[in-house]
């Protein structure tokens, strides 16, 4: 599993993941990269189930629409 | 140097307001940012003998003027360059609150930093070098807790130190590793020409290089050939350095900041799953998430409402027999103090103005027009501030994004967020109070759609005459019920589908807001700072609203008590200018099977007040209860199910037209919304009405 691009949404909670590329547009992008949801960062998904996927990413909890959250693309950390 | 003009900036929930709160002692001005609708506080306080303006910026993740805040917050810094620019930074997260603060320190080095929250990081052995701080910021650091009011005088002592230029301090210099040779060529080119000089002349190159496109569109003001030529370096660096600019700045500030927080911030304990962790199990649930947010709010939403008028605790023990317990309820909440106080104050005004011989026009004017305003006016106060100190604990709790979350997925689908869930719980007590709460929202359109569609929701008021309609034109109990509950259940329908239709054909935008929300760590909120939060904004809309529903009131009561044979003494309302409004609409409401003066004369009292129209019922059949006004008018179950519908949702109450005006700032959607209800109610009633025809009802 390890090394696997998977996109966000396809963590299960507790599972963590490396950032690897986000496919959203520009203002978005700026955005989460702001937020620190930067390519490298390694990111903990909390829960993952209807509504919007909650990771812990840098200390801070965001709660991602799944449309943004099917978009960034991670490398999964077994 | 006699005032000292401080910036208090920081990104959300990091303890800006309590702080902000805390130095001004609640001393504040709040008004609006200029032309939106963005709240701008201003407070003052005194620290040896010299007095300190502090400005609260809005609370920004950053400062790449992409939203309103941003750009609000940039453009006061640049600006009016404040004597001292306080940093708020929460210390027990600054791997992540530390971003804003290096943004903002290489536009601006005039600063102190407030090392926030220090007592919590201490408790969860988070220590943190203070000096090691400083001398990498550049800046004076000082660890506060704004919660607890430690560190207030030291923080107010290295303000002035700054301000007076006792401290010096130094620009932050972030390393842009490939970027740096982009960044140079930029900066000799803006110095050359001598343009964009108000800001420094690194951090303009550094953001021209990412793109920013406020400052890109300035500089192509002044200089478009050196916007285009801007254009292609920053094109020649995203092709050289296989990457977009962008992304190596922003990756660059947070290397800086990876690299401070390790040289200065030592843990010595491991941090214990902490309340937040086991509260969000909860909260975050798939299924005990939603409910648990929905009984939350229908919870607070209960307890604000029963304070403030007994509803629906009146209610409920009417139903169960208790009706002198229901009205001893309904007498002592604040609406019932505040009703009878002005009742007295009206009756008394009236006597003592008769005795001194003024005509009786004049005396009804000042004690049932103006007397009578001014209460309406009141009587909203105790329910707004209410409403604002539920919202502002929500919010300050963490809370209100957690419910948001969970509530996401249903609102989705009609175009809107979780947040949505808010204004439609504050509207079953007052459409005023659920208007003013979309302040809350931070996507623009969803703020309008759910201010324009709130209404629908039927509020305390509507409830009373829905009751009525119902004990007048129904026996049996489980009928009464079942329409009451039916049109409870339409009108979210109606929220629902209502916003879906303005996203769609009048906002044109069909996808619904994607959530990107920080959930911050629960704490007990603040009582100071939600005290203050609800004292101001409840200020603010007193002084907006307050003058159209005091000017409209008295409007209405000359249609009333005025007809073509001047003042009505006796209170003839059949003559006055009121009733001849009435006839002239009875041709609408004869469509809704209405087709009597009565019925469009209540409707119009209904506008001020939508328990306007039982008073109305009472006033011309001169029966008491509203329930014997009623029968005595021949209503039947049909005309009472139409009659329901049509009263829902004909047209948003006065104070509630005056809060859309103040909120959405636009004349056209106050208008629009007006006539999706009018529609609305037609359409409702009228299709229920010639149905029930169709079967033989009456």
């Amino acid at each position: 599993m390890d090394g696997n691009l998977v996109p966000l949404i396809a963590l299960r909670p507790g599972q963590r993941g490396r950032v690897v590329t986000m496919n959203v547009g520009r203002g978005k992008a700026r955005r989460l990269m702001e937020l620190g949801l930067l390519p490298g960062e390694v990111v903990e998904v909390v829960s993952n189930s209807v509504g919007p996927v909650v990771i812990r990413v840098r200390g801070m909890t965001l709660a991602l629409g799944r449309n943004v959250a099917s978009r960034v693309w991670v490398e999964v950390i077994s | 140097m006699s005032e000292v003009l401080v910036a208090l900036a920081g990104s959300p929930n990091v303890g800006k307001s309590t702080l902000f709160n805390r130095l001004t002692g609640g001393d504040v001005h709040v008004a609006n940012w200029p032309g939106v609708t963005l709240q701008r506080a201003e407070g003052k306080t005194e620290h040896h003998g010299i007095v300190l303006r502090i400005i609260d910026l809005p609370g920004t993740y950053s400062l790449s003027a992409q939203d309103i805040g941003e750009k609000i917050a940039r453009e006061f810094i640049v600006e009016e360059k404040p004597d001292v620019m306080v940093i708020v930074v929460d210390a027990t997260s600054l791997e992540k609150s530390l971003y804003f603060a290096v943004m903002a320190l290489e536009l601006y080095q005039k600063a102190v930093i407030a090392l926030n929250m220090i007592d919590a990081a201490e408790k969860r052995g988070i220590h943190i070098d203070i000096q090691g701080l400083e001398s990498k910021l550049g800046v004076p650091v000082v660890p506060v807790s704004a919660l607890k009011g430690i560190g207030l005088g030291v923080l107010l002592d290295r303000i002035l130190d700054v301000a007076q230029g006792r401290v010096r301090t130094y620009p932050l210099r972030v390393d842009y590793n490939g970027l740096e040779p982009f960044i140079h060529e930029v900066e000799r080119l803006l110095r050359e020409r001598g343009v964009l000089d108000k800001y420094p002349s690194r951090w303009a190159a550094v953001r021209l290089l990412e793109g920013d496109e406020v400052l890109l569109d300035e500089l192509k003001k002044i200089d478009p050939e050196l916007a285009e030529k801007v254009n292609s370096i920053r094109e020649r660096a995203r092709i050289e350095l296989g990457e977009d600019p962008e992304r190596i700045a922003i990756s660059s500030r947070y290397s800086l900041i990876d690299e401070i927080v390790c040289s200065t911030v030592t843990r010595v304990k491991l941090a214990a799953p902490t309340l937040t962790e086991k509260l969000d199990e909860l909260m975050l649930h798939p299924v005990a998430g939603p409910i648990v947010s929905v009984l939350l709010i229908l919870f607070t939403f209960f307890l604000i409402f029963a304070v403030n008028t007994g509803f629906p605790l009146n209610i409920l023990f009417d139903h169960m027999g208790y009706s002198e317990l229901a009205a001893l309820i309904e007498e002592y909440s604040l609406s019932g103090i505040l009703g009878s106080l002005f009742d007295w104050l009206s009756s008394a005004l009236s006597e003592w103005l008769t005795s001194m011989g003024y005509a009786d026009w004049l005396v009804g004017l000042i004690s049932d027009g103006i007397i009578g305003s001014i209460g309406t006016l009141a009587s909203f106060i105790p329910l707004l501030l209410m409403a604002y100190v539920f919202l502002g604990a929500m919010q300050d709790s963490g809370l209100f994004p957690r419910a948001a979350v969970s509530l996401d997925n249903l609102f989705r689908r009609f175009g809107l967020s979780g947040r949505a869930f808010f204004p439609a719980a504050l509207g079953m007590g007052c459409s005023v109070a659920a208007v003013v709460s979309t302040r809350a929202m931070d996507d623009d359109r969803e703020r309008m759609v759910t201010a324009m569609a709130s209404p629908l929701i039927p509020c305390q008021a509507r409830l009373l005459v829905l009751l009525a309609l119902a004990s007048a034109a129904f026996t049996n109990p489980l009928e009464q019920s079942a329409l009451t509950v039916s049109i409870y259940f339409l009108s979210f329908v109606l929220y629902l589908l209502v916003s879906k239709f303005l996203n769609k054909f009048v906002f044109k935008v069909e996808y619904a807001p994607d959530l990107v929300m920080e959930l911050p760590p629960y704490h007990r909120p603040s009582l100071r700072v939600i005290w203050w939060y609800a004292r101001s904004n409840t200020e603010h809309f007193v002084k907006k609203a307050g003058l159209l529903i005091f000017v409209l009131g008295v409007a209405t009561w000359f249609l009333l008590n005025f007809g073509p044979s001047g003042y009505l003494s006796q209170g003839d309302i059949s003559k006055s200018y009121a009733a001849i409004l009435g006839n002239l609409l009875t041709p609408v409401t004869s469509l809704i099977g209405l087709p009597d003066w009565k019925y469009a004369l209540a409707f119009e009292v209904g506008f001020v007040a939508k328990e306007g129209l039982l008073i109305t019922f009472s006033s011309i059949t001169g029966a008491a209860d509203p329930v014997e006004a009623l029968r005595s008018m021949g209503i039947t179950p049909l005309k009472a199910v139409s009659m329901a519908l049509a009263m829902n949702y004909y047209v948003p109450c006065l104070a509630t037209v005056a809060a859309l005006f103040s909120e959405l700032r636009i004349g056209k959607y106050v208008l629009l919304t007006v006539v999706i209800e009018i529609v609305l109610a037609l359409l409702l009633a009228g299709t229920a009405y010639w149905i029930g025809i169709l079967m033989g009802f009456s």
